[in-house]
């Protein structure tokens, strides 16, 4: 009767137990003081708001934006590899993958709650860290335009028109939603960096060549689209060339579609339709690795 | 080997799929100038290994950062030959981005210029050559400038600018002041305009300075330059004296 009622319970897709694995990959990561970077970020913001101050008001607002993107782009990409890479081999070494598996747990749920824990990592940090540079660009920008508008005083010529127009130049290089959504982008790229990982760390021998392997392909992922091009429209190239270019562009996602960093940075908005489209391309990317993975990952001897 | 052949086979449908969803969402992005085109791979000798892997992985903007602080520096050690491939490095890298245009076209035509006319130690012919040369030069960074941002009030003012005070030449200073106001400058650029139009000597200029002028003069502006150049533009284009613009008199 029990034996009955267990087997009735017992589902073959749960997202409890996914949930639950996510948790315990979050902690494990945790544990292991990856946030350490958030301190580092921090540090690195506020140095980039604060220096530089006899270069023009754009031109800080720039270089705080410049410099924290690059930043949040880094941490997210190091993250997202190398994060994913020693998961596996992790719960091999502390022989955690063993009694996770011998329960009824099957290998895809295990695969995608690893995957969910690095993402929530990933996207807890970034959002964090949005805040922190939110904060640091706001006062920035409020101190730039205060002296702005001073100067203006000084000079006899603090119109209306030109207080107006201080705001509206200094205001497109500050703090405005595409700041938020160049953030999103970046979690985009790091989440489709992080399935790609998962991919070549289920069928990989050791962390190192995962790293190695994500790193290149991360690289190449950034000039697939010229490889696209190449591949789709260029006639006059060898066949042997057109195979090669033409394997890379299907395994590569193209990450440049995720670098919209630039333009945000120089106060252009980005649609919710376009985010929209940015975030069905990468959910597409990551549903397409982590099958793969599953696939690879099912037969493997444990 | 039926998990092989899954894979296989799911790698054919990931590819078929996501090749038009990726051409077309490249085409929405750089419709929507969100997108910047490839980079020139002639570039790769001037960033350098790692900057150019850099700029590809999508730190392009940071890059441009960095070279344009090294052109800080070498412009505090009036280093102008390495100002100026620093900035084109710069510009090049973000060719949209109108502060970069404006700024390398300050240090050539304004610092640079400057800089090699007052510097002693040359002889007065070199003296005078470096400086039309380096003003040239500012003005070519501006024109490759309006190829990518070809509306740009800002680049189209500095232009004007270097028109009205390092190589003067009121057709195109006006020219420039005048098509910087039409894309959203403020309107002291159509003022500034005007005044260039006034040094020509065609009716043309004439009359179109006189418009613009009266027009503010009528809306009730009186600043020294346009009471100034109105009753020049009156002389010069015979308005009728009852028609003319009061000058006002001098206090005793």
């Amino acid at each position: 009767m029990t034996e009955s009622i267990t087997t009735q319970k017992y589902k073959a897709f749960s997202v409890i137990r996914i949930w639950t694995l996510a948790a315990n990959t979050v902690t494990q990561l945790l544990r292991m003081r990856i946030l350490a970077f958030l301190t580092v970020f921090s540090l690195i913001a506020i140095a980039a708001g604060f220096s530089f101050p006899t270069m023009s008001p754009e031109q800080q607002l720039k270089l705080l934006k410049d410099v924290s993107f690059g930043s949040l782009q880094i941490f997210s990409i190091v993250i997202a590899i190398a994060a994913t890479s020693i998961l596996i081999p992790k719960d091999l070494e502390d022989r955690t993958l063993y009694t996770i598996l011998s329960k009824p747990v099957p290998r895809y749920e295990y695969l995608i709650g690893k995957l969910l824990g690095v993402l929530l990592l990933i996207g807890g940090g970034l959002l964090i860290m949005d805040l922190i540079l939110s904060a640091v660009i706001w006062i920035k920008q409020s101190l730039i335009i205060t002296g702005q508008i001073a100067a203006l005083k000084q000079e006899q010529s603090a119109t209306p028109e030109n207080v107006a127009a201080i705001k509206m130049i200094i205001g497109k290089y500050g703090l405005t939603w595409g700041v938020h959504a160049g953030v999103f982008a970046v979690f985009l790229k790091a989440s489709v960096i992080a399935a790609l990982s998962l991919l070549i760390s289920s069928f990989a021998s050791s962390t190192l060549f995962t790293i190695v392997v994500a790193f290149a392909f991360t690289i190449i992922g950034h000039g697939q689209q010229l490889l696209r091009d190449w591949f789709l429209h260029d006639t006059l190239s060898s066949g042997f060339g057109k195979i090669i270019s033409g394997l890379v562009v299907i395994i590569c996602p193209d990450l440049k579609l995720f670098d919209v960093v630039d333009k945000v940075i120089t106060g252009e908005i980005i649609s919710a339709v376009t985010l929209a489209s940015m975030g069905g391309m990468a959910t597409l990317y990551i549903v397409g690795y982590t099958a793969t993975a599953y696939l690879f990952f099912v037969d493997k001897e444990l | 080997m039926k998990h092989k052949l899954l894979v296989f086979a799911l790698l054919i449908a990931i590819c078929l799929s996501k090749l038009p969803l990726e051409n077309s969402l490249t085409a929405t992005l750089r419709r929507q100038k969100l997108l910047d085109t490839g980079l020139d791979l002639s570039m790769r000798e001037s960033l350098g290994q790692m900057g150019f892997a850099a700029s590809l992985g999508g730190l392009r903007s940071l890059i441009a950062s960095i070279s344009y602080l090294q052109s800080y520096t070498a412009f505090e050690n009036l280093d102008w030959g390495t100002v100026d491939s620093l900035m084109t490095l710069t510009t090049r890298l973000q060719p949209t981005e109108p502060t970069y245009w404006e700024e390398a076209s300050w240090h050539m035509a304004y610092n640079a210029a400057s800089n090699y006319l007052n510097n002693n130690e040359l002889r007065a012919a070199i003296r005078n050559k470096l400086f039309r040369d380096h003003v040239n030069r500012g003005i070519s960074i501006l024109d490759e400038g309006l190829r990518y941002l070809p509306d740009n009030p800002r680049l189209l003012m500095k232009l004007g600018d270097i028109y009205r005070d390092r190589k003067p030449d009121p057709k195109l200073a006006a020219e420039a002041y005048l098509n910087a106001y039409d894309h959203g400058a403020k309107s002291f650029y159509e003022r500034m305009g005007a005044y260039e139009l006034v040094k020509l000597n065609d009716r043309t200029s004439w009359e179109k300075a006189y418009a613009i002028l009266k027009r503010y003069y009528d809306s009730g502006a009186r600043y020294a330059s346009i009471m100034r150049d109105l009753p020049i533009l009156e002389a010069k284009l015979e308005i009728p004296v009852e028609k003319r613009v009061p000058v006002p008199t001098k206090a005793p």
